[in-house]
């Protein structure tokens, strides 16, 4: 689902050019979900920007869902990530002037999808939010933002989604709670998951975990790795899929 | 465009409108629409208004004045054109009754008469006229009350002008066209036209001048006079309308309606400020949901689209908003000021209508552009990375864009380049000013502001921190506040002039013909009865006749005129009135040469005369030529020694000659004189001049109160723009703080969060928006001194003069007002606690 081949990423400063990420190349499966754990600063959110076509590579290829989306013009990286794509950030991200089911049916708006509302309806149930969808962001609190999050970044049924520290700003209880829900819904929709962060804990979780450190990148999954978590939220069932 | 993207665009729009989102931006176009309208609305009302009340003063909305009767197809031609038509002969002649005799201004008025305007009648002399419609029946006449003075006349009496007799059956207290000459007038007598013939005074030779009159629409009057033009002939004919009324009352008026014109354009760069820094405010907090839509996979095209689309929404809605409040406000002006103001609200002008609609879709157009364009180049990497800002960013862009917006509109809205560009010069002065200015306060901010941290350090930090953010609001304050000083200050120093031409005890009567004799008892009979008079001048009425010993006549011909030669000069045309003295009238100034100081005679051997500047220019007399008067049978060589200029709106007697006293020794004058008495006392003009009954007396109550009447109703117009232009200088001021609110909202929540007490915080703000409304007052005070100085000297041709008041007024207003409006803002932010303000900028 994700290749790349000797990606780098490199800025220029004023003490000159600085090299944030080495020549890096590894692949995610369909289906899979991998985790890149790193210490503030080792690059990890440089490389999810990368992938997920946010940012531009200095050099290297990268191919998402078999397209070469090094070699795309910004157009054509929206184009992509609009139709394959979806994103859960640490700081939710939801624009603060639409209602939290008006957030989530925006990729479907945006993708141009007749049902979108109805979707929206639908997820938003699962995401055990049916009773706030008129309310606004700020009058939710952290934890049911990022579920809204979580909501919005499965509506289009994305083939791989980005999530960068999904829980980086919620309490313990919420964060357990968004983690149950971003794997269910995962597993049930059988999406490609990018997690960055750099909590161990929720890295454990995935399938594989890559360190990153000063921009380098090794893989450092046990062996025979099982993903902890894999109970349903009661709210959700299976209904996803 | 896809139904979703209009969509999501009206939705955006729906809440943010529903949670004030928009608020600012959209207030910024309700201000510049709502404001421009009821400004041009109001000022299109009036200025209709007093030009129909100046059309009085001609008694119509144009004249042709003739010196012989007009073909009669020009007339019907007017009626063609759909114009009303009236005309009058006027003409000198002797009115007798019985063994007295008075030369007259005899005025034969035809049916229609006047078509603006109206005639006053009394049934006593000296008593208040009230309005007519109606004219003499044939065989009578109307005579102004110093003829029933002069002749001894009351009504019922007979007059003979020529050879018919008259019986005097009205005092004819005002006419229209009378003029604001005070001495220039014999006694009016007003006849009908049907008489004029059995008078038999008119004939080959006779000084009679004809006048026709016409009123209709601009278009008409004009279409008729493009007509009529190639067919004048300017020796015979000329071709009078209200704006070539050079009385005090038309000069008034034309000051106002620039005064007007100025306030409107101000009032749209006050807009165009209001909606440049709210969108500017607009665009930066739309910078996370673009860039949130962009990583969603919208298409650029998409983004801006939905973009356009909410301006467009905001736009229509402000002009919506704005139209109906301007419209009302201006509805309520003018409930308010009916009684003093008389302005028509039958009148729909869709003129400012237009106007405004045009100026709030280009300010909001021009002016969110630049904005508009940051935001679309917004990366969607904001995401990850939420210092990441619009990757668009050129200030000369901006400033050109907007530069250049300002300057049309303004140059398209009056249709000045001269007032455009005295306004949009000072304007760029005074930011490249400020900018020198800032970067010189950030420059000693670094000495002021070190030390222990407290909140002048803070504040200190803060500007030199955001040095280049500080400048532009630096700017955009000190522009409103100069905008609104020269607004103020031109009202100040426009009424002020008005209220000096006509000041309470201004003379409402002039005595003219005393006799020497008769002046020691006329002294002594006025001290007597409590009435004051000042001055009495001694008059000989001479005939100008020679310049430099060449003959002066009084008409010029045609041929030579186009050959560029003259045979003999111009000249008066009529008798003067000379007067002498060795003192100089207080409302005189000498503009060129010496006033007489010694008794003694020039070097050339002659004695001196001093001439009134306007006419020395007309008639091209210089210092040091030779002017030759005659007076009855005797020469008087004199030369030009000084030149003044005489403010005739003063109502003061005033003299085109004044001759060195030397000079005129020998002559037998009469006196004139002027007093004021109060209108209480106007019953007792009568008694007061009974004793002097060969005296004339000229009563000009009605025309001072005329002129006052107009300066009132101008001065309140003016009072209300002022209101008006200040109260959008406010908000605009409102709004800027609000802006630049938001910019500090992530300092105040660090500063909150780091444990800093609510008094350092508020403390700190308060000194950086006193400081920055000081520095911005001082600045508006040095462009708005420079920006007046053109302005009066070029544009409204009053005296310029320095207004130090305002450079101590505008810094203490503007960090007054700066820095209340700066603690509201603060007040406002500080009362959330930390954790809302922390999720406010999420």
């Amino acid at each position: 689902m994700i290749k790349t081949s000797a990606i780098t990423k490199t800025v220029n400063t004023t003490q000159g050019e600085l090299s944030i990420l080495k020549p890096i190349s590894f692949e995610v499966k369909a289906g899979e979900s991998i985790a890149i754990v790193g210490a503030s600063g080792s690059g990890k959110s440089t490389l999810l920007s990368l992938l997920a076509g946010l940012d531009e590579v200095s050099s290297g290829e990268i191919y998402l869902d078999g397209q070469s989306l090094h070699s795309m013009n910004e157009e054509q990286r929206a184009q992509l990530r609009g139709a394959k794509v979806g994103f859960i950030f640490q700081s939710f991200m939801l624009v603060q002037s639409l209602t939290a089911l008006e957030n989530i049916i925006l990729p479907a708006e945006i993708a141009g999808l007749a049902d979108a509302k109805q979707r929206g309806q639908d997820i938003l149930e699962k995401v055990g939010l049916g009773h706030r969808g008129d309310h606004y962001p700020n009058q939710l609190s952290g934890g049911e933002q990022q579920r809204v999050a979580i909501a919005r970044a499965f509506i289009t049924k994305p083939k791989i989604l980005f999530a960068d520290e999904p829980t980086g700003n919620l309490d313990a209880a919420n964060s357990d709670k968004v983690e149950r829900l971003l794997f269910d819904l995962n597993r049930d929709s059988h999406t490609t998951l990018v997690l960055v962060t750099h909590d161990s804990e929720l890295a454990k979780h995935c399938e594989r975990q890559l360190l990153m450190t000063a921009g380098e990148l090794s893989d450092i999954t046990p062996s025979n790795k099982t993903p902890d978590i894999n109970v349903p939220v009661p709210t959700i069932q299976s209904q996803v899929g | 465009m896809t139904k979703q993207t209009f969509n999501l665009a009206w939705r955006l729009f729906k809440h943010e409108a529903k949670r004030g989102e928009l608020t600012i931006i959209l207030l910024a176009i309700i201000l510049s629409v709502s404001s421009v309208l009821s400004l041009s609305l109001f000022s299109e009302r009036l200025q209709s208004a007093l030009t129909a009340k100046s059309a009085e003063f001609i008694a119509a909305d144009r004249v042709l004045n003739s010196r012989k009767p007009v073909d009669v197809s020009w007339i019907t031609k007017a009626q063609e054109f759909g114009l009303n038509t009236a005309h009058q002969v006027y003409t000198r002649s002797m009115a007798f009754s019985g063994d007295n005799m008075m030369l007259v201004d005899l005025r034969a008025a035809a049916e229609g008469y006047p078509l603006k305007g109206a005639v006053k009648v009394a049934d006593q002399p000296f008593a208040p006229g009230q309005a007519t419609s109606a004219l003499p029946q044939a065989g009578h006449a109307w005579i102004e009350s110093r003829l029933f003075q002069n002749l001894g006349l009351a009504i019922g009496q007979y007059i003979d002008v020529g050879d018919k007799t008259f019986v005097v059956s009205k005092v004819l207290s005002e006419v229209p066209d009378a003029g604001f000459s005070v001495f220039g007038g014999d006694p009016k007598v007003l006849i009908a036209e049907a008489d004029l013939a059995e008078t038999n005074i008119i004939g080959p030779g006779s000084r009679a001048s004809f006048s026709y009159f016409f009123t209709g629409s601009e278009a008409d009057l004009n279409n008729y006079y493009d007509w009529l033009l190639p067919q004048l002939d300017n020796e015979l004919q000329s071709w009078v309308s209200v704006s070539d009324d050079d009385s005090a009352i038309g000069r008034s008026i034309a000051k106002a309606e620039q005064y007007f014109l100025l306030a409107s354009l101000l009032a749209i760069v006050l807009a165009a400020v209001s909606i440049a820094v709210a969108a500017q405010r607009y665009s930066q907090r739309h910078y996370d949901p673009v860039a949130i839509m962009k990583t969603l996979g919208a298409s650029k095209s998409m983004v801006q689209q939905v973009y356009l689309l909410q301006i467009t929404f905001i736009t229509l809605l402000g002009i919506a908003i704005g139209t109906v409040l301007g419209f009302v406000i201006q509805q309520v002006v003018v409930w308010a000021l009916a009684g003093s103001v008389d302005v028509s609200l039958d009148v729909w002008f869709w003129r400012p209508l237009l106007i405004a609609i045009f100026t709030g879709a280009i300010c909001a157009v021009l002016f969110s552009l630049y904005p508009l364009l940051k935001l679309f180049s917004v990366s969607p990497l904001r995401v990850l990375r939420r210092d990441l800002g619009a990757s668009l960013s050129s200030r000369f862009i901006q400033f050109f864009a907007s530069g250049g917006a300002i300057f049309s509109l303004m140059w398209a809205y009056s249709g000045n380049l001269g007032l455009s560009a005295i306004l949009f010069g000072s304007g760029i002065l005074l930011v490249i000013s400020l900018l020198l200015v800032t970067f010189g306060l950030i420059w000693l901010g670094r000495k002021l502001g070190q030390g222990k941290m407290g909140a002048w350090q803070l504040a200190w930090a803060r500007i030199r921190r955001r040095a280049m953010d500080n400048a532009i609001q630096l700017i955009s304050f000190a522009v409103t506040i100069m905008l609104l000083l020269i607004v103020l200050v031109m009202r100040n120093d426009m009424i002020a002039q008005w209220q000096n031409q006509l000041p309470q005890g201004t003379p409402n009567y002039f005595l003219v013909n005393i006799t020497q004799q008769q002046l020691p008892d006329l002294k002594t009979h006025f001290a007597e009865e409590n009435v004051d008079i000042e001055h009495f001048y001694p008059v000989v009425r001479g005939r100008f006749v020679a310049i430099n010993d060449e003959k002066v006549s009084t008409a010029v011909s045609k041929e030579d005129e186009e050959a560029g030669q003259r045979q003999g000069r111009e000249g008066l045309g009529r008798e003067a009135n000379l007067t002498w003295s060795n003192t100089l009238q207080h409302e005189n100034t000498i503009v060129a040469g010496q006033w007489f100081d010694t008794n003694d005679p020039l070097a050339s051997g002659l004695y001196g005369v001093s001439v009134e500047a306007r006419i020395a220019e007309r008639l091209n007399i210089q210092l040091g030529d030779k002017l030759t008067f005659n007076v009855g049978s005797e020469i008087i060589n004199t030369e030009v020694s000084s030149l003044r200029e005489v403010d005739w709106q003063t109502m003061q007697p005033n003299f085109f000659f004044v001759i060195q006293p030397q000079a005129m020794q020998g002559y037998l004058p009469t006196y004139l004189s002027s007093f004021y008495l109060d209108k209480s006392r106007k019953a007792e003009i009568t008694e007061l001049m009974k004793p002097f009954a060969s005296v004339t007396l000229f009563d000009v109550d009605a025309r001072i109160e005329q002129l006052r009447d107009i300066v009132k109703q101008v001065s309140l117009a003016v009072e209300f723009i002022l209101v008006l232009v200040l109260a959008a200088g406010a908000l605009v001021l409102i709004a800027q703080v609000q802006a630049s609110m938001d910019e500090r909202q992530q300092e105040l929540a660090i500063l909150r969060t780091l444990g800093a007490k609510g008094r350092l915080i508020r403390a700190s703000v308060l000194f950086e928006f006193i400081i920055i409304g000081s520095v911005a007052g001082l600045m508006a005070a040095f462009a708005n001194e420079i920006s007046l100085f053109f302005l009066q000297s070029q544009v409204f041709e009053m005296q310029a003069a320095l207004h130090w008041q305002y450079w101590f007024i505008a810094p203490v207003a503007g960090a007054l007002v700066v820095g209340i409006l700066g603690m509201i803002g603060c007040w406002r932010l500080l009362r959330l606690n930390t954790s809302h303000l922390l999720r406010q900028m999420v």
